[in-house]
């Protein structure tokens, strides 16, 4: 690797024949960097919003400066900050829930040998994906009811004596969706953990065969370093996210009682902004979240890069 | 794994976890997709009830009749064909092409390029911003609207980016060696070995094309001839939502189509193509592939 | 090889793409071609009748409301284009919040040629929308029979214009109401028939019954359990708990607020007396067991699941949030026969006070209405229609009884009726989108038709409302001697103040305004508190509690620009 790194270092000196030689390389990169201005880098001139009071007639230009006030309403508010706290719990337990149901559940398809089995059941895993959060919601809520199926088990195995009504304590609710999540996503999210593991060559799980590895070990030293490169990188992009941790699971699992741990900031702003005409409260709570995702991937990036040979960048 | 090792104690209790698994996996997944099929074909009005699990109870098929009686239903079905495989075709060859350059590890720009990449997926300048930028690059009211904008998508391109990096940089080097290009290794040596990750991501995006309707929505409201096949599907369902909701509009003895039936019904009509379609794609990521032997 | 293999795979696939694009495109210049034929067609026979009022004109309408789409070649839209001279293509709002939609269109600046959005104080601010008085002058007969002088200047802008027409609310001759469309406590029939219909006219009187029927009838006939009462709490739909305090202290349906009409003076319904003592109630019974325990935490489609059942004894719910379903579900599987079916009643905390439950008036909500464009191609022709809407009789027969002979027939008195298969059809989504044409946000009018007998809706009719009743629903109307729903509720007929109803205004606060935070401040609050009130072990405690969160959001700043409001009319 160190060897790899200084080579690295030599070879990227710009000179006018490595910049002949990767001509190619030259070209597709500008074109695609324009292609990412344009469609990417321009519109954030909207940000501006976050900084005035827009008006649509008005546009981005004419609308009246405000300065910070937006910011100012975002975190002069208890429940915002309330609310953060939630995206970023929700975000994090979401975020380790899946990525370990997926890779688990990889790991363990790849395990099966024979293909009549192991086909239909990754056709069956990610079926839930197509299904939309309401259809998806909406049965756990039946399932999850003091009359639903699930206390129905634990009143008949005699884990409880009453049933509980999960949707009506907070307690309840973090878990609740990150099971939603695991529910719909884990074969989806397994899909490219299954096309990582085909990477790697056969002949390795023979050679450990042959030196008498049982099968905990060939995927402990075999198939999860084959996917590692996957997994960091794709942890990497997704810790970014953390504050993405979604809108339709918490607005339709959600209800009064439970709404001091259910609110994430993309609802509070559909609440405060959007439904009150306040298109740059949005764009405010928008930025906020950009700068935050910015900063723990360029952290999360430099982890990456002194502990791993992985990175975003 | 052909000539078979006799189990250890160890192997077998794996064996028993991994069925357990995914016996438990399987009735857990499967379940929501049946109560859905259950639903679509039952009477709208006798699902009002509850307690449909797993096959309906009262057969019905004017869920399914309901849906393909639209008006616009096969034109938006045919648009969005179209733009599933011209997305899917060009947004794949743009990804992986760039993600082909980054990474080439002697690529003078290559972790410039990747930043510039990695901040587009948390960046978002809100939904009035890049609709004034479509208006003015003249994509709404146009099909087009539809695959330039999403080509290229930094989280595909990372993915594949990491697949790319995977393969031995000895054939790269033995390539150039013999003359060849940077466009020749991308589509001689690389691409064929890349066929599980296209294959995955062909996948991502032409789910994704299939599923999208909001830009149609958005960006062609009034455009019959580019409507799409969920933007209809939408519209039908928020329509019954409201029939269901709204003192204006209900009444009137037997309206047997409920939203919860209808939106069964247009989930399986959606759902159904694309599982059609998956096998073909799947034999690249699940039966596994060798590359060719290399090691570095 | 295999390489090729996929480069001749993909080639064809992007042939396969652009042929179908080919399609696509084709039947995008094709669609309007053939729709033009289909309009031919009928323009054929009608370019005779139509050359009064010249070519057909396609408007477009944006409706910031989800709702269904016609086809193109819609029958009656065929039949008014023909007549009228009008077409219009209404396209209504999916997957966005209406203000989203509002702004889009004007950050885009290109509108359709009618509109009707929630958000009209945006449209005006783009200058998006033409004044309407000169229009409205033009048609003296349409202006004087539609609102009167005082409802007009409801809609006068501050710039003095009037940019918009509410379609709806609008009475004309005698009212035909049957039903009760608003908010009351209802009761199953079965249980008013077990009681051998006893007068229940306090809340008190209303859980006592419920509870003395819960202790000689625990199960139904079928073993089902029976459930006295259930809240919906769903969201938006939260009001089946938060506003029944108004109504029983005597209040009519101002939302947001309660109007003393002896001073004038705007007063909150969430601290009154009548209010605490309604949770105390509430409290009470969920202390015993007799209010449902999912109460707090059910879906709208459990709700409706669980009415369905026939099990629930009471609930206060709007008459339109599930009349409709449960009804339809109580026919289909008989419990109507078995006295399910739900009765409106009028309660008050107090024995003898006035209730005004039941809103006798007009409505008129002058926030939103429809609208002409800038953008509009024939202005002049575009309020004619409008016009035309509301004064043809004709015209409003198509749109809402639909074609004579074929939706509905006459009897030898005049009177319209429709069959069962007629209904059927009438309800049916695929006849709808082929053959029914509303315009159901143009002007229209409730009440008795022109003819003096029929009803302006179907569903207003006497004969549809009593052909649907079933045996027990019939008794119990006759037991009472009642003939329609508000007679149940029996509130005192009066005039509302021209300020009524006062959420049309609260539903406009932003908040750009310390009043607007507060009323938003005040409704979440109030979703999380109520139901902690309700359930609380110790009342008193419970309500405390709740106060000091509430009075945290400073209702004051509310309550004083609702007074600001109220005062103009002074």
């Amino acid at each position: 690797m160190a060897r790899n790194k200084n080579e690295e270092k030599k070879e990227r000196k710009i000179t006018v024949k490595e910049l002949k030689r990767q001509s190619f390389l030259l070209i597709v990169s500008f074109v695609v960097v324009v292609y990412g201005i344009i469609f990417y880098y321009l519109p954030l001139t909207g940000w501006i919003m976050a900084f005035e009071n827009y008006k649509p007639k008005k546009g981005l230009l004419g609308s009246t400066f405000v300065g910070l006030d937006k910011f100012k309403f975002l975190f002069g508010d208890d429940v915002f900050i309330k609310v953060i706290r939630n995206t970023f719990a929700m975000g994090v337990i979401n975020l380790v829930t899946t990525t370990v149901m997926a890779v688990l559940f990889a790991i363990l398809l790849n395990e099966i040998r024979r293909s009549w089995i192991k086909k239909p059941i990754q056709t069956i895993s990610y079926l839930p994906h197509f299904l939309s959060w309401i259809v998806v919601t909406s049965i756990l809520h039946v399932s999850l009811s003091p009359t639903g199926i699930v206390n129905d088990l634990l009143l008949r195995f005699g884990i409880i004596n009453q049933a509980i009504n999960f949707f009506a304590f907070p307690k309840y609710f973090w878990p609740i969706v990150a099971f939603a999540n695991c529910w719909k996503e884990t074969g989806w999210n397994a899909i490219i953990y299954l096309s990582a593991i085909t990477a790697i060559d056969p002949a390795l799980y023979e050679a450990a065969s042959i030196d008498g590895a049982d099968r905990l070990q060939k995927i402990r030293y075999i198939t999860f370093p084959g996917i590692k490169p996957t997994f960091l990188i794709l942890l990497l992009m997704n810790v970014g996210n953390v504050l993405n941790a979604g809108f339709e699971v918490q607005y339709l699992l959600g209800n009064g009682l439970v709404q001091s741990v259910s609110q994430t900031i993309d609802i509070y702003v559909l609440k405060w902004g959007i439904s009150q005409n306040d298109y740059s409260l949005g764009t405010a709570a928008g930025l906020f979240k950009s700068a935050v995702s910015i900063a723990i991937i360029l952290i999360a990036n430099s982890i990456a890069k002194k502990y791993s040979d992985q990175r975003l960048f | 794994m052909k000539h078979r090792v006799r189990k250890s104690t160890s192997d077998i209790i794996f064996e028993i976890v991994v069925v357990v698994f995914m016996v438990c996996f399987v009735t857990i997944t499967l379940y929501p997709v049946i109560n859905t099929i259950a639903l679509s074909f039952n009477d709208g009005i006798d699902a009002v009830r509850g307690g449909i699990y797993l096959w309906p109870r009262k057969f019905s098929l004017k869920n399914y009749k309901t849906v393909f009686a639209m008006q616009n239903i096969w034109v938006g079905a045919r648009v969005t064909v179209a733009r599933t495989i011209i997305a899917t075709v060009t947004s794949l060859f743009a990804n992986a092409l760039l993600a082909f350059v980054v990474s080439r590890k002697r690529f003078l720009f290559k972790s410039q390029l990747s930043l510039f990449w990695v901040i587009t997926m948390y960046v978002n300048g809100g939904m009035i911003p890049i609709f004034l930028l479509y208006k003015n690059l003249g994509l709404t009211g146009t099909f087009h609207v539809y695959w330039i904008p999403g080509m290229i998508s930094a989280f595909n391109m990372l993915v594949m980016r990491t697949y790319m990096e995977g393969i031995p940089e000895s054939l790269e080097e033995s390539a150039q060696l013999d003359g060849a290009g940077y466009f020749t290794i991308f589509k001689d040596i690389v691409s064929p070995l890349c066929k599980p990750v296209y294959a995955t991501i062909a996948l991502f995006i032409a789910v994704w094309q299939w599923n999208s309707w909001f830009d149609a929505m958005l960006y062609n409201r009034m455009k019959t001839e580019y409507t799409t096949l969920q933007y209809e599907l939408m519209k039908l369902l928020s329509s019954v939502m409201q029939q269901s909701g709204s003192a204006e509009n209900a009444k009137n003895g037997a309206a047997t189509i409920t939203p919860i039936t209808i939106r069964s019904a247009v989930t399986v009509a959606t759902m159904l193509p694309i599982v059609c379609l998956y096998p073909f794609l799947q034999r690249y990521f699940v039966t596994g592939l060798t590359i060719g032997g290399v090691k570095e | 090889m295999k390489l090729k293999k996929v480069t001749a795979l993909l080639l064809s696939f992007a042939m396969m793409a652009s042929v179908l694009a080919g399609c696509g495109s084709q039947a995008g210049t094709s669609a309007p071609a053939s729709d033009g034929g289909a309009a031919t067609a009928t323009d054929g026979g009608s370019s005779d009748t139509a050359s009064a009022s010249g070519e057909v004109t396609d408007f477009t309408m944006f409706i910031t409301m989800p709702g269904s789409e016609i086809n193109d070649d819609n029958e009656i839209a065929s039949l008014i284009a023909d007549k009228w001279g009008v077409k219009v293509k209404e396209t209504w709002l999916t997957g966005q919040t209406a203000s989203e939609a509002t702004g889009t269109l004007i950050a885009g600046g290109e509108y359709p040629d009618f509109i009707d959005s929630d958000e009209m104080n945006l449209l005006i601010d783009a200058e998006a929308l033409i004044p309407l008085d000169d229009y409205i002058d033009q048609y003296p007969e349409f202006r004087d029979t539609w609102f009167t002088p005082e409802e007009w200047d409801k809609f006068r802008q501050p710039d003095g214009h009037i940019y918009w027409i509410n379609p709806f609310g609008n009475t004309m001759g005698e009212t035909k109401q049957t039903t009760h469309n608003d908010e009351a406590f209802w009761i199953q029939v079965r249980v008013l028939e077990w009681a051998g219909y006893p007068k229940i006219e306090t809340m008190d009187d209303y859980f006592k019954l419920l509870e003395d029927y819960m202790a000689a009838n625990p199960t139904m006939d079928d073993g089902t359990e029976n459930m006295a009462y259930t809240i919906l709490c769903e969201d938006w739909r939260y009001f089946c708990l938060e506003n029944a305090g108004q109504f029983l202290a005597g209040y009519p349906n101002d939302g947001s607020v309660i109007v003393n009409k002896s001073n004038m003076t705007i007063e909150d319904y969430n601290t009154s007396e009548d209010t605490k003592l309604y949770l105390k109630k509430l409290n009470e019974e969920y202390q015993k067991g007799f209010v449902d325990p999912e109460s707090f935490t059910q879906t709208y489609d459990e709700y409706i699941a669980k009415l369905s059942t026939g099990r629930v004894l009471g609930m206060v719910d709007q008459w339109w949030d599930f009349a409709y379903t449960v009804n339809d579900s109580f026919k289909q599987s008989g419990l109507d026969l078995k006295g399910c079916n739900y009765v409106p009643l009028g309660l008050t905390t107090k024995p003898g006070m006035e209730n005004r439950w039941h809103t006798y008036d007009d409505t008129v909500n002058q926030a939103s209405g429809i609208a002409i464009t800038t953008d509009c191609k024939d202005p002049d022709k575009a309020f004619k229609f409008l016009v035309d809407c509301a004064m043809d009789q004709e015209l409003h027969d198509l749109r809402f009884w639909g074609v004579q002979g074929v939706d509905y027939d006459v009897d030898a008195d005049g009177l319209y009726y429709r069959t069962d298969e007629q209904r059927q059809n009438w309800a049916d989504t695929t006849y709808q989108a082929a053959h029914r044409c509303q315009y159901s946000y143009f002007p229209q009018w409730h009440g008795t038709s022109r003819d003096g007998k029929n009803a302006n809706k179907p569903e207003e009719q006497p004969s549809e409302f009593m052909n649907d009743m079933s045996a027990p629903l019939k008794a119990c109307f006759d037991a009472y001697g009642y003939t329609t729903y508000p007679q149940f509720i029996g509130s005192v007929v009066e005039t509302n103040g021209p300020w009524f109803p006062m959420y049309s205004y609260s539903n406009n606060f932003t908040t750009e305004t310390p009043g607007g935070v507060a009323w938003a401040k005040m409704g979440e609050t109030k979703h999380e508190w109520l139901p902690k009130v309700v359930m609380a072990p110790d009342f008193e405690k419970g309500w405390s509690d709740y106060m000091d969160a509430y009075s945290a959001c400073k209702p004051e700043d509310f309550i004083g620009e609702m007074q600001d409001i109220l005062d103009t009319f002074k």
